[in-house]
């Protein structure tokens, strides 16, 4: 392996990396934003609720990431229901899309089991004091399933780093592409690929750095 | 009239029976304690009484509030929401396991509940809080998280946390069973001072002690029922009922335990072993 193949390389590929974070970032907020309302849904009384949170995770945790990347980009735009009338996104949005619903759907899961696994005890203090549902899980129950949450919730947010490199396959320009490009064009598959596969450890090792800040920040003071 | 009012109190999980048609009424200032065997029933009881547990038949008031009632045709009738919400206000509880917010200081803990509910200002909760730690003898460790505290002492910042929203009722759920023998007696003090004030307070409870020197009355309850209720000096003394009698056994025998090892160790094993009244007592436990 020639090392000074991969420094080269680096430079190049990280003109990916903006693409990368911002389809990280974007799926992560968006994912979240939908998780913690599925959550709160499949919590709630209401029956419809749960209905289609639960169907939510079914449909979207069972089906493969790539699929839902190809339905957003080649079938959406072929896609007649009622007034819609085909939805045609960039490759970006596509995967933008795709990335949410997945990341929804999982970190749907993570909120909801971080949930239901503080104590009982907790809300029926809070209830006996007079304290309404709305406040005691913002204030009581999600502080402290935070806590819990938190090293699924990054595991699944590496994973979804990762599994940006599956936009390449709807010619969304980021790290892998870009690799694929230097390689398919000189053939130095070896360092090209160390050289990517560096970045993407790079990128996560940020992930568990943020984990261990947050772990420390949300510990219980013994 | 009475303070608290319930009757024909029903409760079942499922197909089990816990409740089957408890009447009683609390009235102001008073202190009963409920006492039992395990499983009677007890726990479940005074769980209803701020609704915790929802009932599945009878009728509950307190302070004039009627919390739930059964309608003629069986079917059961709650307070909305709302009201349950402004009943609970007035009626404080303490859990077994004390149920702190773990993340909060003690001080925390005492003034989260008067500025949700009812709108305190944050400084002036948190001199009242100051002032109730300092009434259960915790004055110095508002600052401390509950896990820095002994069992003793994080029961004794439930209390006030209880108490900061100036309850006319407090009920207490066996406060002493999951904390240190020796550690139980500051928090049966903190109650008896409670007791002296004037507080109506609902005590279930296995201290026998704190029975028979601090409740003015005893309920006991054993398979869903009321067996048993009077002034504690008279059912805690003079039980007129077999299992009243077998379940007094059972638990006051635990007191001179130590004595009766030593005892034991003096050649009597065999007498220890056999005591009729403990087997009879262990039965009724069950």
């Amino acid at each position: 392996m020639d090392l000074d193949l991969v420094w080269e390389a680096i430079p190049l590929i990280w003109k990916g990396a903006s693409t990368t974070a911002s389809l990280t970032a974007w799926a992560l907020v968006l994912g979240t934003i939908g998780a913690l309302i599925l959550a709160l849904m499949r919590l709630s009384s209401i029956k419809p609720f749960r209905w289609f949170a639960a169907g939510f995770g079914w449909l979207f945790r069972g089906i493969p990431l790539l699929i839902l990347l190809f339905f957003a980009f080649f079938a959406l735009p072929d896609l007649n229901i009622g007034i819609v009338d085909g939805i045609l996104l960039e490759p970006f949005q596509a995967a933008v899309v795709a990335l949410s619903i997945w990341t929804a759907a999982y970190q749907a899961e993570v909120i909801r089991s971080g949930i239901i696994a503080v104590d009982p005890g907790q809300a029926e203090a809070s209830e006996a004091l007079g304290m309404a549902k709305a406040r005691y899980m913002r204030r009581i129950i999600i502080p402290q399933g935070v806590r819990i949450m938190i090293p699924p919730y990054t595991s699944n947010a590496m994973t979804l780093l990762k599994q940006t490199s599956l936009a390449t396959l709807v010619t969304v320009p980021e790290m892998t592409l870009l690799t694929q490009r230097l390689f398919s064009n000189d053939f130095q598959f070896r360092e090209r690929i160390a050289a990517l596969a560096l970045l993407y450890l790079a990128m996560t090792t940020v992930f568990v750095v943020i984990q261990q800040v947050t772990e420390r920040t949300f510990r219980l003071k013994v | 009239m009475a303070l608290v009012n319930v009757s024909g109190l029903r409760k079942s999980f499922g197909k089990t029976d816990v409740l089957k048609g408890v009447d009683f009424q609390v009235e102001r200032g008073e202190v009963i304690s409920i006492i039992g065997p395990s499983g009677s029933g007890k726990t479940t009881m005074l769980r209803c009484v701020n609704l915790l547990e929802r009932p599945t038949g009878g009728r509950i008031e307190v302070d004039s509030r009627v919390l739930c009632e059964e309608q003629a045709n069986g079917s059961m009738t709650f307070a909305d929401k709302a009201a349950i919400r402004e009943a609970r206000e007035h009626i404080g509880m303490v859990f077994q396991r004390f149920n702190l917010f773990p993340h909060m200081t003690a001080v925390e803990n005492v003034i989260e509940a008067p500025i949700a509910v009812k709108n305190v200002p944050k400084p002036e909760a948190t001199a009242r809080a100051h002032e109730l730690l300092e009434a259960v003898g915790l004055g110095h460790k508002g600052d401390s998280y509950p896990m820095q505290l002994s069992g003793g002492q994080q029961q004794r910042v439930a209390i006030a946390r209880a108490l900061a929203m100036d309850p006319t009722l407090m009920l207490f759920d066996e406060v002493t069973s999951a904390v240190d023998p020796e550690l139980a007696g500051e928090i049966l003090l903190v109650m008896k001072r409670l007791a002296e004030q004037g507080m109506t307070m609902l005590v279930v409870t296995h201290e026998m002690g704190f029975a028979a020197e601090v409740a003015d009355r005893v309920l006991f309850i054993d398979h869903g029922r009321i067996v048993e209720q009077g002034p504690a000096a008279d059912v805690l003394q003079n039980p007129s009922h077999e299992r009243t009698k077998a379940f007094l056994h059972a638990v006051l025998d635990r007191a001179p335990m130590e004595a009766e090892v030593e005892e034991a160790a003096e050649g009597l094993v065999d007498d220890l072993l056999v005591r009729p009244e403990r087997i009879g007592g262990d039965d009724d436990g069950s």
